[in-house]
């Protein structure tokens, strides 16, 4: 079984939610968990809970990153949890790192700690959410990357995330083929300026890439591809509209429900829907998204992730380990080279 | 640390009582549904199954008090019926277990008096039990009692724990044992026993083997008498700790483990890791256990430079200079008066 080092000080509700997650993943499963962080909260939280320790092993540090502070200037402190905890993985002590903090810290401390891939010129933050399946059997998800780990690419680093994100979406939502888009403002290939027009030509022309062209906002949430490409800039704005859409749909939900009778009513009799819309959307259950392009695995989680969240993104890391994933990418780059 | 040596041309240390609950805490017993009631009730020896690890502590205790010079004596008290006595001794018999004696609940005698409330209550069972056993043991013996986190073991030891010591006068325990509904005709054998056996300080430890993984803090209450473990390597390490095992015997229990019953040198590596940080093993007493454990492979070889234990290690005893974890070594002589009425209030908001 794999050993995943947890960030127990990253996240809003930290050490909290974070060693609550690994108590309920100690039960469930055989993963070994490193929490990182201050010894003596985690046991505190720790002793309160059900828990196994044969599967819980704690690295011991005494500082821990806020969620507001500077990266650059967070990264440099060597004893905090999240540098602690890479470092823990850089070295071999674990497979894997999962983190719910300062999601800046948490790149620059992969790019200053772990070592990137052969050819790989930037690291990508992926972002799985759910959109409308167009067949059957075809995954909830969709991979958005990158997500913010870079904010300028040139057409070659838009290669190297389609890669990428196709070899994740083959090991972990064991898709075959997964089809790969390019996020642009039109579907039309010369549509978007320089870099996304050449980036268009290069992967048209990779055979182990199922590029199905330039992807349109609204595709996004449609199931047009299963992994969709970008520069980090655009995909941060894009993933925080999807999200930033979602909670103000509850809002007026909720709302509504508040203001007349008929529409309670009416939401009552949509309940089930709403539930299924509320599942299908709810980020707890995804376990977190992956930073790719390194040697080492990193899954980064929301930051107000609860412990569900972090016991899911647990067991998306071991998942991950398991099926060998930067191996994945490696050999996916090779064969396009 | 003593780690279970024994002291040449010191006074033979007192005998060593360990008294065991039998379902739970000896065997995997499944009571979650009365189908596997049932089957508990009518399983063959052969089927029964111990909780790894048991069997060899019991004959480690035993093993580790005879090299000391020192009588063992271990008895077993369940509430369950007399009627599966037979299927229990073959059982034992069959793991090796030495064993000085049984005690069964007598549910036939409660159900033909049509007490079926008594069926379920062993509160009072128990307790006087324990009391008969201790008026029958030598005098001046050291307790070790082993029970688990289903039914109110912890309560139960405790409580007579206290007797024992004279730390709870029939005044006081009258209303705890009204509280908990006792049997009123087991009332006054049980106030009777327990003047006849308040003798001192008697019972060292108390064993929880958390079988449904309660967490340890529920058991603070109890004060560090009780210590609340999840497996049996725990267990003995908290033994050794307390020189009741030698590491050897400890390690016998962990290869048990290794070998039978799926575990790996790094889970029972957390394990030791866990003690230490609840405050129940000193990092130094953990320290002096690591090396012979390593050594016969019971827990990872250290690596080039031993930097992740050392580093727990190192952890540990900041926090234990900074009052963290007092309760480690905390044995009978500290145990502090409990407050019954506190731990019964608990039990009730959680019910």
């Amino acid at each position: 079984m794999p050993t995943i080092a947890v960030d127990a000080m990253g996240g809003d509700h930290a050490p909290d939610a974070v060693v609550q997650g690994v108590a309920q993943i100690s039960l469930a499963t055989d993963i070994e968990c490193l929490l990182v962080g201050d010894e003596r909260r985690i046991q505190s939280v720790l002793e309160g809970v059900s828990y196994n320790p044969e599967h819980i092993a704690i690295l011991p540090c005494t500082d821990a990153i806020g969620m507001a502070e500077d990266p650059r200037e967070a990264v440099k402190r060597r004893d905090t949890s999240l540098v602690v905890g890479v470092r823990a993985v850089a070295e071999g002590r674990a497979e894997a790192f999962v983190s719910a903090g300062n999601t800046g810290a948490c790149v620059l401390a992969c790019a200053k700690h772990f070592r990137l891939l052969r050819g790989i010129r930037r690291a990508a933050l992926a972002s799985v959410y759910p959109r409308q399946r167009e067949h059957r059997g075809q995954d909830a998800l969709a991979l958005l990357l990158d997500v913010g780990a870079t904010v300028r690419c040139e057409a070659e680093e838009l290669v190297h995330f389609a890669l990428m994100g196709g070899a994740y979406a083959r090991r972990i939502s064991k898709v075959a083929s997964p089809a790969v888009g390019l996020l642009n403002m039109g579907s039309e290939e010369m549509k978007g300026g320089e870099v996304l027009v050449e980036a268009h030509r290069r992967l048209r022309q990779l055979p182990v890439v199922n590029f199905v062209g330039n992807i349109e906002g609204n595709d996004l949430v449609r199931g047009r591809a299963d992994v969709i490409v970008c520069e980090g800039l655009l995909g941060n704005v894009a993933l925080k509209l999807i999200e930033g859409i979602s909670e103000v749909l509850y809002d007026l939900t909720n709302a509504a429900a508040a203001r007349r009778v008929a529409w309670r009513l009416g939401l009552h009799l949509l309940a089930g829907g709403i539930e299924r819309l509320r599942v299908l959307t709810d980020y707890t259950q995804y376990g977190g998204s992956p930073i790719l392009g390194f040697e080492q695995l990193f899954i980064k989680c929301h930051g107000r992730s609860s412990a569900r969240a972090i016991g899911n993104a647990v067991k998306v890391a071991a998942k991950a380990v398991r099926d060998h994933v930067p191996r994945e990418i490696a050999d996916a780059l090779a064969a396009a080279r | 640390m003593k780690l279970g040596r024994a002291r040449p041309g010191a006074t033979p240390p007192a005998p060593l009582l360990c008294r065991w609950d039998l379902d739970k805490t000896y065997l995997r017993s499944e009571f979650d549904s009365l189908r596997s009631l049932l089957r508990t009730a009518f399983e063959r020896a052969e089927d029964k199954v111990e909780v790894p690890g048991v069997a060899e502590l019991i004959r480690a205790l035993k093993a580790t008090a005879e090299r000391q010079g020192r009588k063992a004596l271990v008895y077993f008290v369940s509430a369950s019926p007399p009627q599966i006595g037979a299927a229990i001794r073959k059982k034992l018999a069959l793991d090796g277990v030495p064993y000085d004696g049984i005690v069964f609940k007598d549910q036939l005698a409660y159900l033909k008096r049509g007490k079926l409330r008594n069926l379920r209550e062993h509160v009072g069972f128990k307790l006087a039990e324990l009391l008969r056993g201790r008026l029958a043991a030598p005098p001046g013996a050291t307790e070790l009692l082993f029970g688990d986190d289903w039914e109110l073991d912890s309560l139960i030891y405790s409580l007579y724990a206290d007797l024992v010591a004279g730390r709870l006068p029939p005044a006081r325990l009258a209303p705890i044992l009204r509280r908990i509904r006792v049997d009123p005709r087991l009332e006054g054998d049980i106030l009777t026993l327990a003047g006849r056996a308040a003798g001192g300080e008697r019972v060292a430890r108390i064993f929880i083997n958390l079988e449904r993984r309660s967490p340890p803090a529920t058991f603070r209450l109890f004060g560090p008498r009780v210590v609340p473990t999840f497996n049996y390597f725990q267990t003995a390490a908290v033994l050794g700790a307390d020189g009741y095992l030698g590491a050897e015997e400890v390690a016998r229990v962990g290869r048990v483990l290794l070998e039978g019953a799926g575990y790996t040198a790094r889970r029972l590596e957390n394990s030791l890791g866990d003690l230490v940080r609840r405050g129940v093993v000193t990092p130094v007493a953990a320290d002096a256990l690591g090396a012979p454990l390593r050594a016969a492979g019971v827990l990872p070889a250290a690596d080039g430079t031993g930097a992740r234990w050392r580093r727990v290690l190192g952890a540990l005893r900041r926090l234990g200079r900074s009052g963290w974890g007092r309760r480690a070594g905390a044995a009978a002589g500290e145990a502090p008066a409990l407050d019954y009425d506190a731990i019964l209030d608990r039990g009730r908001r959680s019910a």
